[in-house]
């Protein structure tokens, strides 16, 4: 068309339409995000008690998913497990957006000095490979789960704080940010109040992909038994001590991975379409 | 033009159009519409956004967008277009039917040198199959467009200007000579000289080759200004058909009256222009009404009970007002009195006590590799209080920048802005009371009514925080503040719970002016207000601008590439080019006598006014 559409465009707002693969992410992720809450409560055994006698048992009608090396059913192991699967992720995620998003939109908005200063320490971030920094200082510092939060928390800020940086100097240039300035408002309420609700689809839909990096990061440096303590149920930590009877009891090993896989694969799905639909 | 020869000299017209109608899925778009092009016939296609022009154009030329569907018949000498298959029809565009879009930049491929764009529609004829004979031949095409310059040919489109890449896109149009060229907006991407000197080249193509041309504008002036008959197509309906001459002198239907007295004219200022209330509706929501029906002062019950048929008056005029007969006596009394109107008259004016004054005036970014780009140099001027002072000039001038940084968007390289008596050239460095002062005196309306509001507030919030940020909170912005600032602007109280996205782009606008008078303030810089609007909506918003200013005693600096616009709301304007002031004066002395070359360029680049004195 030639002069722009007024008065024609967006008129009507498309019913919203979730495609079904969008909609079993979304189940799969309440129902570990209820295994999480409910732990304990919801699991048929409990998930610590060690039966040495009985050992690695395949799954029977007791024991749904077999039991490991100590006797301790599987199944219940995993879905206490999901505690540490969500809990960790979702503090990585917020915690590295709550930063980033505070960054991004100073870097973005004052420009100049300080976003120079901001965007070089992005750059250096940049330079580290995430699950050897976290490996290193994991192993060093100590303190397992809450540390490998935290450093994933440093290191998942950087990339952000460029994704926020980037929607903010899309919005910059626009006149309703012109006239805010005209009319003297706060560069604090510009921020927060004009600039900060136009761009959180975009953030929204990047704190969902970072809990995935962040679940399958954990469950990578657990798997290395750094992080989780021992003995306590964790799906990452569970492909480590269980790895020895893949032949004995294979579910006891595939049934966490294949909850790492769904839980990380259900939040990229649920991640990409928000992108698609809101961000856009 | 040797090719055309064995293939014209048949009867009948060239291009015939019968019952097309296009639709989206279910949706309907166009009515069916016929349309007839005879030989070596220039008509245009006029009307407004939405009104299905560019979509008709592109059913004829049968590349219509995915998902849109047309029906009827297209019979281009005597083939019928849409029965033919797409490997057919393929050869038919091009070498019969060409079309010139109206974008230049992205219609061109940015890979390909400009000359090869030709070369490629050259490529099947036999007497050019060597590369020296094609190379020839595109130098010759180039040349027939004007372009003497051989290296154009060698460059890539990115390297040439927006007009010598439409004469570029003409040339490959015309490479195989087509019978038919249907040409979409091909002038309004460019600045108003650019247009000028596109319309003539295109008019002077034609009438050589004696091609049948179909333009395809919003702009009346242009239409009727070179081409013999006009169609007026409104919502999707053919609402008047006519000869040029004869629509211009005595419109038969009430839309295009509007539209002709809308549009402001040139050479005189009248008092008020007259516009259509409302915006264009959707073809699909007029299907059982006339189109028009909602924004005429003529609808009767009879316009909305069924869609008027387009009707024959004489031979060569059609129209689709089923009450023409009984209101053309009103029509014709109201396109003389908009004719005889006395033009007003401008305030001669004194310098002291400006409102606004700049001195020496220097803007300076940092391009490419630190090479300084002077996008103003050494400009002065000054704005009275209740003054309306016009800043006129094209693309590149430098007249935005100029606006920017009167309201502290942009910090002046060098020179001295006073507002109020305030210097203001450097917000940063200002006092803090003195920069509240200047913000609450001077306030800018921009150009792109799409994102001057905040798309996550309602006009109500957007209002409130305006008002919030003007008094210096003395008082709270109260529900009843909002309403009157909304009323000032002719809007209801309604729309303060509306969001941005459902309103039109006029509505908008005038939200946006709203939102700028909440601080009370004594200038307004308007950069380009209108130029994104409807001609109908423009008026509307036009005339509000002058209301304001009559009531609130406000000055205006309206930047603008428009001189019809400048025209009508102006008193005095500077022209400005390259980023110096070429001339200033009162308005109607500066475009009834320009004394700068360029400003005669300007004036000159007009097709001409809508307003044509009957003889």
């Amino acid at each position: 068309m030639s002069v722009p559409a007024i008065g024609e465009t967006r008129r009507t707002r498309q019913p919203l339409r979730v495609p079904i693969v969008i909609l079993i992410a979304a189940l799969i992720i309440t129902g570990v995000a209820i295994c999480a809450v409910l732990g304990e409560r919801i699991a048929p055994d409990s998930p610590f008690l060690q039966r040495l006698a009985v050992g690695d048992t395949p799954p029977s009608s007791v024991h749904i998913a077999g039991t490991d090396l100590f006797g301790r059913d599987v199944l219940s192991r995993v879905i206490y497990g999901a505690r540490t699967a969500l809990v960790g992720p979702v503090v990585v995620a917020a915690g590295a957006f709550a930063i980033a998003t505070l960054l991004g939109l100073v870097s973005g908005y004052l420009g100049g000095l300080v976003d120079s200063a901001i965007m070089r320490w992005v750059d250096f971030m940049f330079a580290l490979p995430v699950p050897l920094v976290a490996i290193v200082v994991v192993g060093v510092v100590g303190g397992g789960y809450w540390t490998a939060v935290l450093v994933l928390v440093v290191l998942f800020t950087a990339p952000d704080t460029r994704i926020v940086r980037s929607a903010v100097l899309e919005q910059r240039p626009l006149p309703y940010i012109d006239a805010a300035r005209t009319l003297g408002i706060s560069k604090t309420r510009i921020l927060f109040v004009h600039i900060l609700p136009n761009i959180a689809p975009i953030i929204l839909a990047y704190v969902v992909l970072d809990f995935a990096f962040a679940l399958v990061n954990l469950a990578g440096l657990s798997f290395l038994g750094l992080g989780i303590e021992p003995g306590t149920p964790d799906w990452g930590r569970m492909l480590f001590e269980n790895r020895n009877i893949l032949f004995s009891n294979p579910v006891a090993l595939l049934l966490p991975a294949g909850m790492i896989i769904l839980t990380a694969v259900s939040m990229n799905l649920i991640g990409d379409w928000l992108f698609e639909r809101f961000a856009k | 033009m040797n090719a055309v020869v064995g293939r014209a000299g048949q009867e009948g017209p060239l291009l015939k159009v019968e019952g097309l109608a296009i639709s989206d899925g279910a949706v309907p778009i166009t009515t069916p519409l016929n349309i007839v092009v005879e030989r070596g016939e220039t008509i245009a296609i006029v009307g407004e956004s939405g009104s299905g022009k560019s979509l008709t154009a592109r059913a004829i030329a049968g590349i219509l967008p995915p998902g849109i569907n047309a029906t009827g018949a297209v019979t281009l000498d005597g083939v019928p277009l849409m029965r033919l298959a797409e490997s057919e029809l393929r050869k038919i565009r091009g070498s019969r039917m060409s079309m010139l879009m109206q974008d230049p930049f992205t219609m061109l491929n940015p890979l390909m040198r400009s000359g090869d764009h030709i070369d490629e529609m050259l490529r099947d004829r036999p007497e050019f199959a060597s590369r020296f004979a094609r190379a020839d031949e595109v130098k010759r095409r180039l040349a027939e467009v004007g372009i003497v310059d051989e290296d154009v040919a060698r460059r890539m489109p990115f390297q040439l200007s927006g007009g010598m890449c439409q004469r570029v896109a003409l040339a490959a149009a015309l490479a195989r000579d087509p019978e038919l060229l249907i040409a979409d907006e091909p002038s309004t991407a460019l600045d108003v000289t650019t247009q000028a000197e596109i319309i003539k080249l295109l008019r002077r193509v034609q009438r050589e080759r004696h091609m049948s041309l179909i333009l395809i504008t919003h702009n009346l002036r242009l239409a009727f200004s070179i081409c013999q008959r006009v169609y007026v197509l409104y919502a999707g309906s053919m609402l008047e058909v006519g000869d040029a001459a004869a629509v211009e002198r005595q419109p038969f239907h009430p839309y295009t009256l509007g539209l002709l007295l809308s549009e402001p004219p040139v050479d005189i200022r009248v008092p008020r222009l007259v516009a259509i209330r409302g915006s264009v509706p959707r073809a699909a929501d007029v299907l059982d009404s006339c189109g028009f029906a909602d924004r005429c002062d003529w609808a009767k019950q009879i316009c909305r009970t069924g869609k008027p048929p387009l009707t024959a008056l004489d031979a060569s005029r059609f129209t689709a007002c089923i009450r023409q007969d009984e209101i053309q006596g009103e029509l014709d009394a109201l396109r003389t009195a908009a004719l005889s109107a006395a033009p007003m008259t401008p305030r001669r004016g004194e310098t002291a006590g400006a409102l606004v004054r700049v001195h020496g005036l220097v803007k300076t970014f940092v391009g490419e590799r630190g090479r300084p780009i002077c996008a103003i140099k050494d400009v002065s001027l000054h704005i009275m209080p209740g003054e309306s002072v016009g800043l006129v000039g094209e693309s590149g001038s430098g007249k935005t920048t100029l606006g920017r940084c009167l309201v502290g968007l942009e910090t002046p390289t060098a020179g001295d802005i006073h507002v109020n008596g305030i210097a203001a050239a450097d917000f940063d460095a200002m006092a803090k009371a003195d920069r509240v002062r200047v913000r609450r005196t001077i306030q800018m309306i921009f150009q792109d009514p799409f994102s001057t509001l905040n798309p996550r507030h309602s006009v109500g919030q957007a209002l409130g925080e305006a008002l919030g940020a003007s008094a210096g909170a003395t008082s709270p912005a109260t529900a009843e503040r909002i309403a009157s600032l909304l009323a000032k602007v002719g809007l209801s109280a309604a729309y303060a719970t509306r969001r941005p996205a459902s309103l039109s782009g006029g509505e908008r606008q005038r939200v946006a002016i709203a939102r700028a008078l909440a601080v009370k303030p004594a200038i307004l810089v308007c950069d380009e207000p209108v130029s994104a609007l409807d001609l109908s909506v423009q008026a509307q918003v036009l005339n509000l601008f002058r209301h304001l200013q009559v009531e609130h005693e406000l000055s205006y600096l309206f930047i603008t590439h428009d001189l019809a616009v400048v025209r009508q709301i102006t008193e005095r304007i500077y022209v400005l080019y390259l980023g110096e002031i070429v001339e200033e004066g009162p308005t109607e002395r500066v475009i009834g006598n320009p004394q700068h070359p360029y400003t005669r360029r300007l004036v000159a680049s007009i097709p001409r006014s809508a307003i044509q004195r009957a003889p």
